[in-house]
């Protein structure tokens, strides 16, 4: 019987389409455009008879980063699979009867496999509530960051404000137009003496553009940092959203980048998005190859001698100094200014001995405590 | 096995110009040009991504045109500017004429005085061309959000003259080296192929292929060696440009094998980094070891 084999053909569109939506449930972004992009792709590449050839069709029409074409693959597996499954029992016990409502899995981490099956038979809206309730889950699996006192918030709003102030009047002056003789603007030159028949009477010039202050920010998250955690979030989401040349980054055992999380409009979502992603959040400490990470994927782009490099650590590091303190030097000779804020410097008895601090300490310009509001003022002054 | 035919036509075409293919590259070269989307590569440098966008416009039979992106990289650079010396050169010559002055903005304001940059360049162009986006993560956010609009409209409009359509819509390809996270919107728009370091295998039929007088054992070692050495910790890992440069210049000086004096001394074609060259320098018997041009026991 070829039943099956029909039945499978016939329906590649919708499948191609419900597994578009597998993906997005997945975190890929894909929207209609994007199923129209996989349709159009299987299109182009027909006649096509392997299994493989469709795989890869797929992979090259959906995956849109470096994290999703390694995660393509396996997906599709489980989709087919779970499909196949889906198609064979469908067969066996004859059609669903209409208005069968299907119990959501209990307890499930992942979106259920269910969900497919589900729109396979156009059951949209639970879908929906299924997926709202994954990603509630998901966020209180995680830290959770949601005990942000609002009165602190206000506080820290306010100081990091003024830090934005002060950085913003310093790059105030942009290309423009300057009286003085330094650089000829043709452009306007020529438009302003076009109303006097061309003749060159009137000169117009311009200042070269400075260049802005850019910041990097680069924020340890490991598990010794968990007291300063929400200072550290606070006043990395203040700074990103008040100055716009700003680079964060975070780690614990290695690098991540954390200015798109951050740059959210919704201070809630920020967070969830970097809970969610950061691997190693209150993990163990490598500032070493963290630090290395950044200077070989980052450094080149964001170190010049206008950058001013702020570190957020307490210095404990599992990782290898010796690269800790190379990774430094790299970083110092290239920056314009290192800070490193740690915030057990705000006790009195404090000493810089532990091993990572050590080996860093050379090549800091500025080491003061970041324990709380009072030590931003300090920063403040620093930055000018 | 694929069947469509022209899916094997570009794999036919890539090979044909030297270049090596993997099913994934063929499939994102040909799914770009049947969908008509930009393709986004991504990879680390040295790779060979440039070359992809080359060798597709040798296959189509088109020009290449190249938008180097660098940091303050804007639209005089990168889509036109007015030639402002011969403006003013025009103006001189014409100054005994009876022209009116409207006249004469005309004229100086008209298409003879622009420069075309290569993303008008691209748009004008008398028949489709390739139009490269090499490394746009050096260039600023900006230029990003300002080049999708470009992607998306196919037009420029240039306030004296008014807007300037596409004539041919071109195929664009935009490499990345991740130096950058770049934006949501950029990488919807486009097809994405991450391209990394070739395997042990694909790398031998690369250097075979450009350096085809190689000794046997001498390219094995090169391609065996070069895999160890991406192992390391380095500033800068080499890619396979300098695997060819290390090819040539040893099969140049007829060397047909590897051992510490050859590779001490021609180290600076594989490693651009003092520090990276010092430390493959310290640990090279090691590597030896690994690659098999020298044995454990030879030294003893």
């Amino acid at each position: 019987m070829d039943r099956p084999l029909i039945k499978r053909q016939t329906t590649l569109t919708a499948n191609v389409v419900a597994f578009c939506r597998f993906l997005r449930q997945k975190g890929y972004t894909v929207g209609p455009r994007e199923e129209a992009d996989a349709l159009q792709a299987l299109l182009a590449i027909a006649p096509f008879h392997s299994p493989e050839a469709m795989q890869l069709c797929l992979r090259a029409a959906l995956a849109r980063t470096y994290a999703q074409l390694h995660t393509f693959d396996e997906l599709y597996t489980q989709y087919w699979r779970e499909l196949d499954k889906a198609v064979d029992s469908k067969l066996k016990d004859g059609a669903p009867e209409p208005g069968q409502k299907q119990k959501p899995k209990r307890g499930a981490q992942e979106p259920s496999l269910m969900n497919i099956k589900n729109w396979l038979q156009g059951n949209t809206q639970q879908e929906e509530a299924e997926m709202a309730a994954y990603s509630a889950q998901e966020a209180l699996s995680h830290k959770d960051f949601s005990v942000l006192a609002e009165a602190e918030m206000e506080e820290m709003r306010q100081l990091i404000a003024r830090i934005a102030r002060a950085l913003a009047r310093r790059e105030s002056r942009r290309r423009k137009a300057s009286p003085k003789p330094l650089q000829l603007d043709l452009r306007r030159t020529l438009r302003t003496n076009m109303r006097r028949g061309g003749e060159l009477l009137e000169l117009r010039y311009y200042k070269p553009a400075r260049h802005k202050k850019q910041i990097v920010l680069l924020c340890d998250v490991s598990k010794s940092m968990d007291l300063y955690s929400r200072f550290l979030i606070q006043f990395m989401y203040g700074l990103q959203s008040a100055y716009q040349h700003i680079e964060t980054f975070v780690f614990s055992t290695q690098l991540y980048r954390a200015t798109a999380a951050l740059r959210q409009r919704d201070f809630g979502q920020a967070l969830s998005e970097l809970s969610g992603r950061v691997p190693g959040w209150s993990g163990g400490t490598r500032i070493g190859e963290s630090f290395h990470a950044f200077s070989n994927e980052h450094a080149n782009r964001l170190l010049n001698k206008q950058t001013v490099v702020i570190i957020m650590s307490d210095g404990w590091d599992t990782g290898d100094t010796a690269l800790l303190g190379e990774s430094m030097k790299r970083i110092h000779q290239r920056a314009g200014k290192v800070i490193w804020l740690n915030p057990l410097a705000g006790s009195q008895a404090y000493e810089p001995e532990t091993q990572g601090m050590q080996a860093a300490m050379p090549y800091i310009d500025v080491f003061a405590p970041g324990h709380n509001a009072e030590s931003l003022k300090a920063l403040q002054r620093q930055l000018r | 096995m694929m069947e469509n035919k022209e899916l094997e036509e570009i794999r036919h075409m890539l090979r044909e110009q030297g270049y090596i293919t993997e099913p994934s590259i063929v499939m994102s070269v040909f799914l770009a040009k049947a969908l008509k989307k930009p393709l986004l590569i991504e990879g680390p440098a040295g790779v060979g991504k440039t070359e992809i966008a080359k060798v597709m416009s040798r296959a189509l039979d088109t020009d290449l045109i190249r938008l180097q992106c660098y940091e303050g990289l804007d639209a005089t650079h990168a889509i036109y500017e007015w030639n402002y010396q011969q403006q003013l050169l025009h103006l001189k010559l014409e100054e005994q004429s009876d022209k009116s002055l409207e006249e004469r903005e005309q004229n100086i304001f008209s298409e003879r005085f622009l420069l075309k940059r290569p993303l008008l360049q691209a748009i004008t162009h008398h028949r489709a061309p390739v139009l490269l986006i090499d490394e746009i993560d050096r260039a600023d956010e900006e230029f990003e959000s300002f080049l999708l609009e470009i992607l998306s409209d196919w037009q420029v409009s240039i306030p004296e003259i008014g807007t300037i359509k596409a004539t041919h819509i071109p195929q664009v390809i935009v490499t990345s080296n991740r130096v950058r996270e770049l934006s949501e919107a950029l990488r919807r728009r486009c097809l994405y192929l991450y391209v990394s370091y070739p395997e042990f295998e694909k790398e031998l039929q690369i250097v075979r292929g450009k350096v085809p007088g190689i000794d046997q054992k001498l390219g094995e070692q090169i391609c065996r060696f070069m895999q160890e050495v991406r192992q390391m910790r380095l500033e800068k890992i080499p890619g396979v440009a300098e695997t060819l440069d290390w090819a040539m210049a040893l099969s140049a000086l007829h060397i047909d094998h590897l051992d510490k004096e050859i590779v001490e001394s021609t180290l600076g074609i594989v490693l651009k980094d003092w520090q990276d060259i010092r430390q493959a320098s310290l640990s090279l018997t090691e590597l030896l070891e690994k690659v098999g041009a020298i044995s454990k026991f030879e030294n003893l």
